[in-house]
């Protein structure tokens, strides 16, 4: 019995080739979008839990509230963890780890490394990094010992068996590799080369409680309930912070609160970083849990489309296969047995379009990670899960797939198929007509959210961000040059092409940030008049080459002697200040967080608002001031010959500097500070192409599916004198009703949720009603050419053979 | 072996209702072939289908084989179907997804024949039919007469009780049609009852017996002999 349907519908399906085709590329199609996706989202839920102890483990946050400022730290003070540990039992081990960079000399080359920190060697208690070579308990014990990665030893030894190698750090020597670790795991939320013992840190024995650099974890005890400590995280900042509060900001830690500021402390468990954390002082780039939610959305409407195409396209096939339930159920079938045949045959087509999806998801998959900047691997792992999901899907799929054609044909009364009355009972078109408004909503649905993520991208490239990132050339790590970095900024102003040129690390793209508090008054103790903005050191040269506006007052000028305690502010900074007019306003600033040295700054000019943060975030204050910070040098250029001015750097560089020479371009380096957004951008592009596509398929398959119901009606008309163009209007009409109805029906709803998702940009674009009549007009002229193509086919046949085959 | 008593069929649209078959009665005995004819439109079609346990009755009774079968439900009427009545139809109704074997075969799997069995008995009926040579070939690669063979052959595999023929030479030309019609009368003369639905009166002249129909009762009943 079993055989005989599989040969059926082996046979049935051979002998139509293209639903066959339709239907089975169509169900594989959105089956591999489907598995690519779920790859990202396992591969994104499964950040950190590498880590055996890992829901045992907590990052300890701190938020802070300062008059208007508030800041939410990733950080926390040096003597935190080892405080904790003590104080509290159901703590078991608590590590600090505090993100560096450095020379590392390779021969006679010093390479600047980034993925570097300084950790303490509970690290490897606390987190689940095996040790290759070396003792894990004794490796970061002593000062000046490093443990570095599989990959960074074979970089600089050639080997993984260095375990008492000398490194020479910042060209200085004393250094000693004391272990070598396996590389950590591209799903966790931090990646480091090299683990630098803690105690080569002086700071790191600091018993500050105001000072906020370490990210701090903890490991709680087996069965401890970690809000147990969180609700006495208050008391405990209390009894080690009041002190040191008082004498700082001569406060109390209630006077603090009443005044409307806070400092609070609390936990994030260590599987939640990844995606639900956003703090000041991450260790790496998060991402956030709304892109799982939005792509396993678009991977369940993909499915969901692609079934529904399935169900559509099967029963457009059921003239085709009624006169064999007829036969059937006459010689003796029952109801059942045809249900089981269609199940089996549509898990037949899910079984070959997941196998077919499986092959090229995994031929898919180096591109993907490309595309989404992941590196997913399916590996034997990866099986252990995904081959049961599989068998899951084929026979969920072929179920539900499967079932409405095969109740709908089964249903068929075998007298009045046999008669050629073919499914006249079939006015259930309800259900059809509900799935197409379904499937056509959330194409609709998915157009409008791709055409406002795309709208809103663009945007963010495009808009005035009060500064000029074209022609910006940025010679890197220009404090690399030391002293020289002076004399090679006023050399490389000299040079053709070069208009001009600023040195400092602080630039609108970079990371460089710095932040400090500023009264405006002497006595320094009222929080509430006082800011806590970026503070950046700058040249005379900042404005210009950065082409920034000045709102009020005038630039830095070297002539002056006394701008040596001027700033500018920035428009946001003033309006926090609360002054009319800023100009020649004093601002005070502590020198060692007391209120007896202090500098008192003047304000020269107030520049206008510029982005320096993602538009995700609201401009925040700016406090500029003449230093010497020389981290980059910027160069405003103004030549065509760029290889001509870079060959030219670079040899000057040279002369001055053993170190690499790195430079960017300032448009890029804007670009890359969005290149997460992008990415969500780029993956949602494609796979909404992909939704659309396959509901096309499954409108085409209808589109037959009418002309087909339709046949004899058609063959009438054409002989009572129909022409082509009425015959495609008639059947097109339906179609495009549905089509008005999804419309309808989605596009608030797109509306509505993607209007929520734009509240996370401080700045945005406004859902423009043409987005939505667009996204209408797209989703229809893409449906009526499907359908077109069918109907004209219906309308071309010669209505002699369409009348006879009643 | 068939008793219907009274036998109404309606079919109802929104706003008509069509009498099919009016308070209709008659007997066919074991081992009678018996002929039905009448104008298109009559209730031949629809007295066929119901014999044939395909279609039920709104009022009347239906016994076969003393059994009452006029309010049987779909499950019932299969089983009772599938052992019993073959179907010889006027377009072959041949599954064309299957061979010539296959499809002779499907009336056995249905009634739960080991495979082994299945065989033979194909076998054998194909053998009867003169059609052994085609057994691999697909429907469409044999003439209509080839196919009306298959069609009896798969009628009869089972070696039903009752074999309802609706027009089978309809679609034939006149010598294909004739030898359509030896096979029935030699199937017949080895006791299987037919009832057989014809326009002809040509193919009607081989049966015992002729019912007409008009308007959905029995007008006339021709006994040949």
């Amino acid at each position: 019995m079993f055989r005989n349907y599989i040969k059926t519908a082996w046979r049935s399906l051979k002998k139509n080739k293209t639903f066959t085709a339709i239907n089975v590329l169509g169900l594989a199609l959105g089956l591999t979008a489907c598995l690519l996706i779920v790859l990202y989202v396992v591969d994104e839920l499964s950040f950190d839990r590498y880590n055996n102890k890992a829901d045992r483990i907590y990052r300890v946050n701190e938020d802070l509230k300062l008059g208007n400022n508030s800041v939410n730290y990733a950080v926390c003070m040096a003597p935190l963890a080892q405080t904790l540990k003590t104080d509290f039992p159901d703590v078991e081990d608590a590590v600090r780890i505090k993100r560096a960079a450095f020379h590392v000399k390779k021969g006679t080359e010093n390479i600047l490394e980034y993925n570097v920190a300084f950790a303490d060697p509970s690290i490897f208690n606390v987190f689940t990094l095996p040790m290759v070579n070396g003792n894990a308990t004794t490796a970061l014990a002593e000062p000046n010992s490093i443990v570095i990665t599989e990959t960074t030893a074979k970089k600089y030894f050639n080997s993984t068996n260095v375990v008492g190698r000398d490194l020479r750090i910042d060209d200085q020597a004393g250094y000693k590799v004391t272990g070598v670790i396996k590389d950590m795991p591209k799903t966790s939320h931090f990646n480091f080369d090299f683990l630098v013992s803690m105690s080569t840190y002086p700071d790191s024995k600091s018993d500050k409680w105001l000072r906020s650099d370490y990210n701090t974890y903890v490991l709680f005890r087996k069965g401890a309930d970690p809000k147990k400590l969180e609700v006495q995280l208050p008391a405990f900042l209390r009894k080690y912070a009041a002190g040191e509060m008082q004498n700082e900001l001569n406060t109390s830690i209630d006077a603090f609160e009443k005044s409307g500021s806070y400092f609070r402390m609390n936990l994030t468990p260590l599987t939640d970083i990844h995606l639900h954390s956003d703090r000041s002082g991450e260790l790496g780039t998060n991402s956030t849990v709304e892109y799982i939610y939005i792509f396993s959305a678009i991977a369940l409407f993909i499915l969901f489309i692609a079934c529904v195409n399935f169900m559509n396209l099967s029963t457009a096939r059921s003239s085709s296969r009624a006169r064999e339930v007829g036969v059937r159920k006459v010689l003796g079938s029952s109801r059942g047995y045809l249900v089981i045949q269609f199940l089996t045959e549509s898990t037949l087509v899910t079984l070959g379009a997941t196998l077919i999806a499986l092959a090229a998801a995994t031929a898919l998959l180096p591109a993907f990670n490309q595309l989404a900047g992941k590196e997913i691997l399916i590996n034997s792992h990866t099986y252990v899960w995904l081959l049961p999901v599989s068998l899951i899907i084929v026979l969920v799929i072929g179920f539900l797939a499967g079932s409405y054609p095969a109740f709908f044909l089964s249903a068929f009364q075998p007298a009045d198929v046999l008669k050629g009355k073919l499914a006249t009972g079939f006015k259930g078109g309800w259900l059809r007509s509900f799935l197409v408004v379904f499937q056509f909503g959330i194409s609709i649905f998915l157009i409008i959210g791709t055409l406002v993520i795309y709208n809103q991208l663009n945007y963010i490239q495009t808009k005035n961000l009060g500064y000029n990132r074209n022609q910006v050339l940025v010679v890197k790590n220009a404090f690399e040059l030391g002293k020289h970095a002076q004399s090679f900024k006023q050399e490389v102003k000299q040079l053709p092409g070069v208009a001009s040129a600023t040195l400092t690390g602080f630039l609108p793209t970079t990371q460089a940030r710095s932040t400090s508090i500023f009264f405006k008054d002497a006595s320094m103790t009222d929080q509430k008049s006082s800011i806590f903005p970026q503070t950046w050191q700058v040249d005379d040269d900042y404005i210009k080459t950065l082409g920034m506006k000045m709102a009020a007052g005038r630039n830095f000028s070297s002539q002056m002697a006394t701008d040596s305690s001027g700033v500018i502010i920035n428009e946001t900074a003033a309006r926090f200040l609360g002054f009319a007019n800023p100009i020649d306003k004093q601002l005070y600033q502590s020198l060692d967080g007391s209120r007896t040295h202090f500098k008192v700054y003047h304000i020269v000019g107030v520049v206008k608002d510029f982005h320096f943060n993602s538009l995700r975030e609201n401009i925040s204050p700016v406090v500029m001031r003449l230093g010497e910070d020389t981290g980059d040098l910027s160069l405003r250029v103004s030549t065509t010959n760029l290889p001509a001015l870079i060959a030219q750097l670079k040899e000057k560089w040279s002369g001055l500097s053993s170190s690499h020479f790195e430079y960017s371009f300032m448009d890029q380096d804007f670009e890359a500070s969005y290149r997460s957004e992008q990415r969500i951008g780029k993956i949602f592009v494609v796979f909404t192409s992909l939704a659309i596509l396959i509901a096309c398929l499954g409108l085409f398959g209808l589109a037959a599916y009418a002309a087909e119901q339709r046949t004899k009606e058609i063959g009438i008309r054409k002989v009572l004198g129909a022409n082509v163009t009425a015959i495609v209007g008639l059947l097109s009409k339906d179609f495009i009703k549905l089509i008005l109805i999804a419309i309808t029906i989605s596009s608030p709803l797109a509306w509505y949720l993607m209007h929520k998702w734009l509240q996370d940009f401080a700045y945005r674009v406004n859902i423009e009603w043409y987005t939505i009549v667009i996204a209408g007009l797209g989703a229809m002229i893409i449906a009526v050419a499907t359908i077109s193509f069918q109907s004209i086919k219906a309308a071309l046949a010669n209505p002699v053979k369409s009348l006879k085959s009643e | 072996m068939i008793k219907i008593t009274d036998l109404e069929k309606f079919y109802r649209t929104e706003e008509v209702e069509t009498i099919a078959l009016n308070k209709l009665s008659m007997e066919v005995r074991k081992g009678e072939f018996v002929a039905i004819m009448g104008p298109s439109g009559c209730g031949k079609s629809t007295l066929l289908n119901i014999l044939g346990m395909l279609d039920d009755p709104d009022a009347g009774s239906y016994v076969f084989n003393d059994i009452e079968v006029a309010h049987f439900n779909e499950r019932k009427r299969a089983d009772l179907r599938k052992h019993n009545i073959g179907f010889v139809f006027q377009s072959f109704n041949l599954i064309d997804e299957l061979t010539v074997f296959e499809n002779v075969e499907l009336p056995l799997i249905y009634t739960g024949v080991a495979a082994a069995d299945r065989v033979k008995r194909v076998e054998e009926v194909l053998d009867k039919m003169q059609i052994m040579q085609r057994r691999n070939h697909y429907p469409q690669q044999l003439s209509g007469g080839q196919q009306q063979r298959v069609a009896i052959a798969r009628a009869v595999v089972n070696n039903p009780k009752l074999i309802l023929a609706d027009e089978p030479t309809g679609n034939l030309d006149s010598s294909n049609g004739n030898d359509v019609m030896e096979l029935l009368t030699d199937l017949n003369e080895q006791g299987t009852t037919i009832v057989m639905v014809t326009h002809s009166e040509h193919d009607a002249r081989y049966s015992h017996r002729i019912i007409r129909l008009l308007d959905g009762h029995t007008v006339m009943e021709n006994i040949m002999i």
